[in-house]
């Protein structure tokens, strides 16, 4: 994707953040234990490179974004930095560097676009010659006198992001910034996403989508249960975990698939009154040679995405079962406070 | 700008915020009938107050006058801070105000001094209001002295309870139990404190409610610390030569500085440790 080959300028060193979740006793009522968090996790983030967070819900991606924001604190591990020189610093404060749009904001009331984000900016000490410049980046330049109960949800995202962006931040953090939008916002968030990226930013995005993502990461982080089980490059790490050259044929009539393909390299085989397709694990050629043998009619070849699902799969083995349940039972987890002894 | 000038923008963003709800408009009928009102009620110069007593200096009538701040501006300091956080973590705002680079610390400064600031100008334009009030109606002027000090001790009450209140909104997930907790704690100190002076009373042999008991006076009056409109009383008595209820000047407004270091220290601590 990018034409320049981007130095890692923020490393996370065996980070950990764990949640506190309720363990009553008979003596200590309100007594918490560390439950579901981010455990030993390193991670480094490059220089106007997009990285995507991939994982399940539950699986700790808002927890770590927060972590990164400076929101949530890093119990135990290292952060280091080098924004400025070549030297690694150890840094605590991750705030003033990073930008961090949360999952879902509700901006309402009745202040206008530009008295918003003012007061955020009061926050950080930011112009207002920026605040108005930031307006027209995300495109709300004509809406800055808009009163906030009259934005719709693509122009709170956008509110969201210009508010991520006030303090001109080395890193920008998004957490499932495609949520609610519909196509054409969706598009226009993910151009202003490589246009940051292109003038230097990290981005790093959640989301629980793979295919969203396709075509606008440059690296990928896979997340499961709090620990970090592959990153790369997305080609590199479906490499490894087996899932690269994935095509999805179809064709019209009737087949079975055992003419096109040997059991091994089939991943899933579909068909009804129409047709079928058949998605196959990179042998394309043997498949396209057996069906010209077989007189087969194709109608459409196409590269796929594995989804999130097989992702897991192959980088936990784990079957699409297990990896089901596990989701549901992790994600059903509280995690909600912070500090042990909160709520004392 | 330097730190103490971003916590008074950011408090003055939340007051101005606050002057703009809709609360304002039905809060500002509860303070004008509260506190002018009972300034008006009490300046009578027919009154005869239970026990046959008639205030007769500009301060006693001031300080009668005070259970409309009791009543009603500390109940408004409530209505105005229970959501002060609570609403903002709802909507998602708190993620993005704690992500800033302000210290929280800091932000917790900005908050109560925002919320205690848009209470206390209306109280204190009302407060204004009612000496006029009293001097129109006794001829009478409080001299400076026991001006600042109504006016001190009033914003003090008005902060404690915005204090109360914004810890309550820091614990609470949701609007509901913000505002269940702001006015309970507010109810027991308003209404259910005489029943607690009872209860000890009682189970310390004193004799319950005789105002010329020396036990019970001074009993009350201790008790009275512990309660944040009982240290009010105890500084507007100060100003009153003739209320002698055994408690010095000086541990009234030690009480005073307690009321307001612990409450503004747990709300940093909570600050400190909040997660949206």
């Amino acid at each position: 994707m990018g034409l320049f080959m981007p130095e890692a300028f923020l490393s996370f060193k065996s980070v950990q953040h764990r949640h506190a979740v309720p363990a009553p006793r008979l003596t200590r009522p309100w007594a918490k234990r560390p439950g579901p968090g981010i455990v030993g996790l390193s991670l480094d983030l490059y220089e106007g490179a997009v990285l995507g967070l991939i994982g399940p819900n539950g699986a700790g991606k808002t927890t770590l974004i927060r972590m990164m924001a400076g929101v949530l604190p890093v119990q135990e591990g290292r952060v280091e930095a080098r924004f400025e020189g070549d030297s690694w610093t150890d840094l605590s404060d991750l705030r003033p560097w990073v930008g961090h749009m949360p999952e879902q904001v509700r901006w309402q009331g009745r202040a206008s676009v530009a008295e918003a984000l003012t007061q955020l900016g009061e926050m950080r000490g930011t112009s207002e010659k920026r605040i108005h410049r930031l307006l027209g980046l995300v495109g709300l330049g004509s809406r800055r006198e808009e009163p906030l109960d009259n934005l719709s949800q693509g122009m709170r995202q956008r509110l969201s992001i210009a508010a991520a962006l006030l303090g001109s931040p080395k890193v920008l953090l998004l957490d499932e910034p495609f949520n609610g939008l519909d196509p054409v916002a969706a598009q226009a968030f993910a151009s202003l996403i490589r246009k940051l990226a292109s003038k230097g930013v990290s981005v790093v995005i959640s989301s629980h989508m793979v295919a969203q993502l396709e075509g606008l990461i440059d690296r990928v982080a896979l997340i499961h249960r709090g620990q970090l089980l592959d990153e790369g490059p997305l080609g590199d790490v479906e490499q490894r975990l087996g899932l690269h050259g994935r095509y999805a044929i179809s064709g019209a009539g009737k087949v079975e698939p055992a003419t096109l393909a040997d059991s091994e390299d089939v991943v899933s085989f579909e068909s009804d009154e129409e047709g079928w397709t058949l998605t196959v694990n990179d042998r394309q050629e043997k498949v396209l040679q057996r069906a010209l043998d077989a007189d087969v009619v194709l109608t459409s070849w196409a590269p796929v995405r594995p989804n999130l699902v097989e992702w897991l799969c192959a980088a936990t083995g784990m079957s699409a079962e297990d990896v089901s349940l596990e989701v549901v039972s992790s994600a059903m987890l509280p995690m909600q406070v912070a500090g042990v002894d909160e709520g004392e | 700008m330097n730190d103490v000038q971003r916590i008074l923008r950011v408090a003055s963003r939340i007051r101005r915020e606050r002057f703009s709800d809709v609360r304002l408009k039905i809060i500002l009928p509860i303070l004008l009938l509260f506190l002018p009102g009972m300034a008006w009620g009490f300046s009578d110069t027919n009154i005869v107050l239970p026990g046959g007593h008639q205030p007769d200096t500009a301060m006693e009538v001031l300080f009668y006058a005070s259970l409309g701040v009791v009543f009603g501006a500390t109940m408004c300091a409530v209505l105005m801070a229970f959501d002060g956080v609570s609403k903002d973590r709802a909507s998602g705002m708190l993620e993005v105000r704690l992500a800033q680079p302000m210290p929280r610390k800091h932000q917790a400064t900005a908050l109560i001094l925002g919320h205690a600031q848009s209470i206390l100008v209306p109280v204190y334009a009302l407060l204004a209001t009612s000496v006029i009030v009293v001097r129109f109606r006794i001829g009478e002027w409080p001299s400076v002295e026991e001006v600042l000090v109504y006016a001190a001790s009033t914003g003090l009450v008005v902060l404690w309870y915005t204090l109360f209140a914004l810890l309550a909104s820091t614990s609470a997930r949701e609007q509901g139990t913000a505002i269940a907790f702001g006015i309970g704690v507010w109810f027991f100190f308003t209404f259910l404190w005489a029943l607690v002076t009872t209860m000890v009373a009682y189970a310390s042999g004193v004799a319950v409610g005789e105002a010329n008991d020396p036990a019970w006076v001074a009993l009350e009056g201790m008790l009275d610390l512990l309660s944040p409109n009982g240290v009010y009383h105890h500084l507007l008595e100060t100003q009153l030569p003739s209320v002698e209820r055994g408690v010095e000047a000086w541990q009234s407004w030690g009480a005073a500085m307690l009321w307001t270091v612990l409450p503004w220290w747990a709300l940093h601590r909570r600050m400190e440790r909040l997660v949206p």
